[in-house]
């Protein structure tokens, strides 16, 4: 901790940068000391993205200048801010997934004896580098595709620190992660800290920041907003820098509202290893979570429940009759309604309309004899884009992937409020989208359930979700429901300790 | 100003690639006018149709397979197979017993193709790869190899029955039609838009997958019937070489009409430009008396070309989303 009176490592100050005569960053400042970790947190957005890259040489800012240990950088690309010892690890892991781990912690620099690969060479750096980064369960003549998303990051962390990084760029690098693999990338980044390695932390997600922050930096529409310690702010006062007013208000009613009839009920459902023995009901107009850590059988629950995975025991009946999901089409027939966690891989037509991606599992009902009515079609996107506050231009035709994250988000549940759908099973609903348009999403959820009489169940590893927007919550552990927390018992401190036991 | 959607731009970025493609269209029928008196002759014209009727019934549930991000490799050999079959039937029973054959026949190879690839799980392209020449393969094996001449049923392939245009140009451009309103307009047509665009999602809404790509792989085999029967007609005869390499010359209109290799993406009246401007190629070519092994050039340049374009739209793409 004594690094952090240092000298800056990296100082950047009054960075702008303009894309199609569209100033993004309007003179930011960033100063970064050895073995200090700065959480960079915003919106999406905001330029953090922007401002890593001109950082790393891969942009040129428009004003401001940069230096590396004091010196002052004319003209920093890729090469140079490599050599200076930036090094940046990305959301998506580039790979080699056919190699072994130590080929992969070489690649492209592999040592050489005589004219050949030095594989002892190779396996014994590749053992050093995993243990300093606290990965000695990783073999490291193990096959890339045998590892886990964690153990994958871990090795992409590994690749880019053996080439002497002094400053670690880590752009939203848990967004896959499990808990424990979390816990785990934590403790490597705690043992760069120890060992002088300077680190940004990218982030929307402020447990992070609070657990693993030195200081915070807020960027706001390409401004600086906040630049603290974290322990001298609290939650609420990043939100507000983040998105520029309050919010992470509780949205559930201060009184228990009466719930309809139970529109699902499932008794004992098992599936393999996934869950066992899993009961549980929603009422019309209820929000019900499932809350547990990724794989602890939360997700699996809904995805069984939508016809997608194989019940090994238990029933389950919607509006007190025997389900028919088996398959999603007889799912969707049977008034489910399913938003996966994977958005752009599972959730989106990507080359596909607006108006396409909200009608899809409405199209049978758009017209007789297999017709679809394109009229009807616009019609639908112009209602929902007006009631759940779409940002998108009023044009039906415009391609998907042109809205942002949240926005994408709002179609994909505007299909099953178009469908009609009588239960919503919704996995991880927020994941990927920014606070504000979180925010906006958990009061449609609450407002859609209570009029469209329909039943949400939002599986979620999130706690500050459950605390948001949940009336109930199932509190799941190894595939095993471990607790039941509903009203203004729901809180964070609560839902912690019903993980913990 | 008015709450109604804009209409002009609803097929969002096809339309300006649809135009350039026209006017690539137009300069060629132009530069071909005045290269060569006969090009804009009323008899030449119709044969520039008469010559891509054939490819385009094939490439009509070619443009759908790869619009939900399939491909049929099999029609050339499909068509020789279903034209060899239909000479060595209607030889012993008959001329309609022979169309039945044809048609069951086509319909099988079909159906065939979509057991492999949404029963099974077999990539497409290899599968309709092993059926293409499993199916010349048998073409042979049925004539011996040798070509087999049929008698009495030319009228399929040059019959003019109305305004002296050629019936298998109105079998096309019925067919064209009927195509394009049903995949603009059907929940069938749209399904193969989604599924080609993220097959995962599109499971997900509630589409069935498996059996929309089935039926639309029987609809390739029975292009394939249809077009061996046309090309059998057309020639008195059916080679067991008929149809050879069709299936590039398909592959090339479609994707040529903006149909995107990854799915998600085309347009029957995109397939229809594409298969004109290879058409009016092919004619201008023989007109100027160039080599005929020069259109197989031509052909191949125009294939890589097309692949490039939707290359290139792609990346477009991925850096504005």
């Amino acid at each position: 901790m004594s690094h952090i009176d240092d000298e800056p490592v990296l100082s950047a100050t009054g960075i702008r940068k303009s894309f199609g005569g569209v100033e993004v960053l309007h003179g930011v400042d960033l100063h970064l000391r050895p073995g200090e970790v700065l959480a960079l947190l915003g919106e999406n957005g905001a330029g953090k993205s922007t401002l890593v890259k001109i950082l790393a040489g891969s942009y040129r800012p428009d004003g401001g200048e940069i230096r590396i240990d004091g010196e002052l950088q004319g003209t920093l690309d890729p090469i140079i801010a490599k050599k200076a010892g930036i090094a940046m690890i990305f959301q998506e892991i580039a790979d080699a997934p056919d190699l072994s781990v130590a080929e992969n912690l070489a690649l492209g620099d592999w040592p050489m004896r005589r004219g050949a690969i030095d594989w002892k060479a190779m396996r014994l750096s590749a053992r050093e580098t995993l243990d300093m980064l606290g990965g000695t369960d990783i073999d490291v003549e193990a096959s890339m595709r045998t590892l886990s998303i964690g153990q994958r990051q871990l090795l992409e962390i590994g690749r880019n620190i053996s080439v002497d990084a002094r400053i670690l760029v880590l752009d939203e690098p848990t967004a896959a992660l499990s808990s424990a693999e979390v816990d785990r990338l934590f403790d490597t980044i705690a043992r760069l800290k120890a060992a002088g390695v300077a680190m940004i932390y990218i982030t929307h997600r402020l447990d992070e920041v609070t657990r693993i922050g030195d200081r915070v930096e807020v960027l706001r529409d390409g401004y600086l907003t906040l630049n603290e310690p974290v322990a001298a702010v609290d939650r609420r006062t990043m939100v507000s820098a983040m998105i520029g007013r309050e919010t992470g208000d509780v949205l559930r009613p201060a009184d228990q509202p009466d719930f309809g009839e139970v529109a699902i009920e499932a008794t004992g459902l098992s599936s393999g290893s996934a869950f066992s023995d899993v009961s549980l009901n929603c009422r019309e107009g209820e929000v019900l979570a499932l809350y547990g850590k990724i794989g602890s059988g939360t997700a699996e629950t809904a995805e069984a429940l939508f016809g997608l995975r194989r019940l090994s025991a238990g029933h389950v009946t919607i509006d007190g009759e025997a389900s028919k999901a088996t398959n999603p089409v007889r799912a969707v027939r049977a008034g489910l309604g399913y938003l996966p966690a994977d958005r752009k891989r599972e959730g989106i037509l990507g080359a596909r309309s607006v108006a396409e991606n909200l009608s899809a599992p409405s199209w049978p009902l758009m017209g007789r004899w297999g017709r679809v009515h394109a009229s009807r079609e616009w019609a639908a996107f112009s209602r929902w884009r007006t009631d759940l506050n779409i940002r998108s231009t009023n044009n039906p035709g415009q391609l998907i992937p042109a809205l942002s994250g949240g926005n994408q988000q709002k179609v994909l549940l505007a299909r099953w409020f178009e469908r009609k759908s009588r239960v919503l099973l919704l996995v991880e609903p927020t994941r990927g989208v920014d606070v504000g348009a979180r925010a906006e999403i958990y009061q449609i959820l609450r407002e859609k359930a209570r009029t469209n009489n329909s039943a949400v169940i939002v599986a979620t590893s999130d706690g500050e979700e459950v605390v948001q927007v949940a009336d109930r919550v199932l509190v799941m552990d190894r595939g095993r429901i471990t607790a039941e927390l509903a009203g203004d018992d729901i809180t964070p401190a609560s839902l912690a300790l019903a993980v913990g036991n | 100003m008015s709450k109604e959607p804009d209409l002009s731009t609803r097929k969002g970025r096809s339309v300006p690639e649809l135009a350039a493609l026209g006017v690539v269209l137009v300069v060629m029928i132009v530069f071909f006018s005045v290269t060569s008196e006969f090009f804009l002759q009323a008899d030449n014209l119709l044969n520039v149709l008469t010559a891509i009727s054939v490819t385009g019934v094939l490439a009509i549930p070619g443009t759908m397979l790869l619009v939900s991000g399939q491909v049929d490799l099999s029609v050339g050999s499909g068509a020789a197979f279903a034209g060899v079959t239909f000479a060595v039937v209607s030889a012993s029973h008959g001329i309609a017993v022979g169309v039945l054959a044809a048609v069951l026949v086509g319909f099988a190879a079909g159906a065939v193709n979509g057991f492999l690839v949404t029963v099974v799980g077999i990539n497409s392209l290899i599968t309709t790869l092993g059926t293409l020449a499993v199916l010349r393969g048998g073409a042979r094996l049925l004539t011996d190899g040798q070509t087999a001449s049929v008698s009495g049923f030319s009228w399929l392939g040059t019959a003019r029955p109305f305004l002296n245009i050629p019936l298998p140009v109105i079998i096309f451009v019925v067919l064209a039609i009927a195509a394009g309103l049903v995949m603009r307009y059907t929940v069938f047509g749209r399904s193969l838009y989604a599924i080609g665009a993220n097959p995962v999602a599109a499971r997900l809404v509630g589409i069935r997958i498996g059996l929309i790509l089935f039926v639309t792989f029987v609809l390739s085999g029975l292009a394939m019937s249809l077009g061996g029967l046309i090309l059998t007609s057309q020639l008195s005869a059916a080679s067991t070489n008929a149809g050879l390499g069709l299936e590039l010359t398909v592959i090339t209109a479609i994707v040529l009409g903006g149909a995107s290799l990854s799915g998600g993406r085309g347009s029957i009246m995109g397939t229809v430009v594409g298969l004109l401007i290879i058409g009016v190629m092919n004619n201008g070519l023989v007109l100027l008396n160039v080599n005929s092994f020069w259109q197989d050039v031509a052909r191949g340049v125009l294939l890589i070309l097309a692949v490039s374009f939707d290359q290139l739209r792609q990346r477009i793409n991925a850096k504005q989303g």
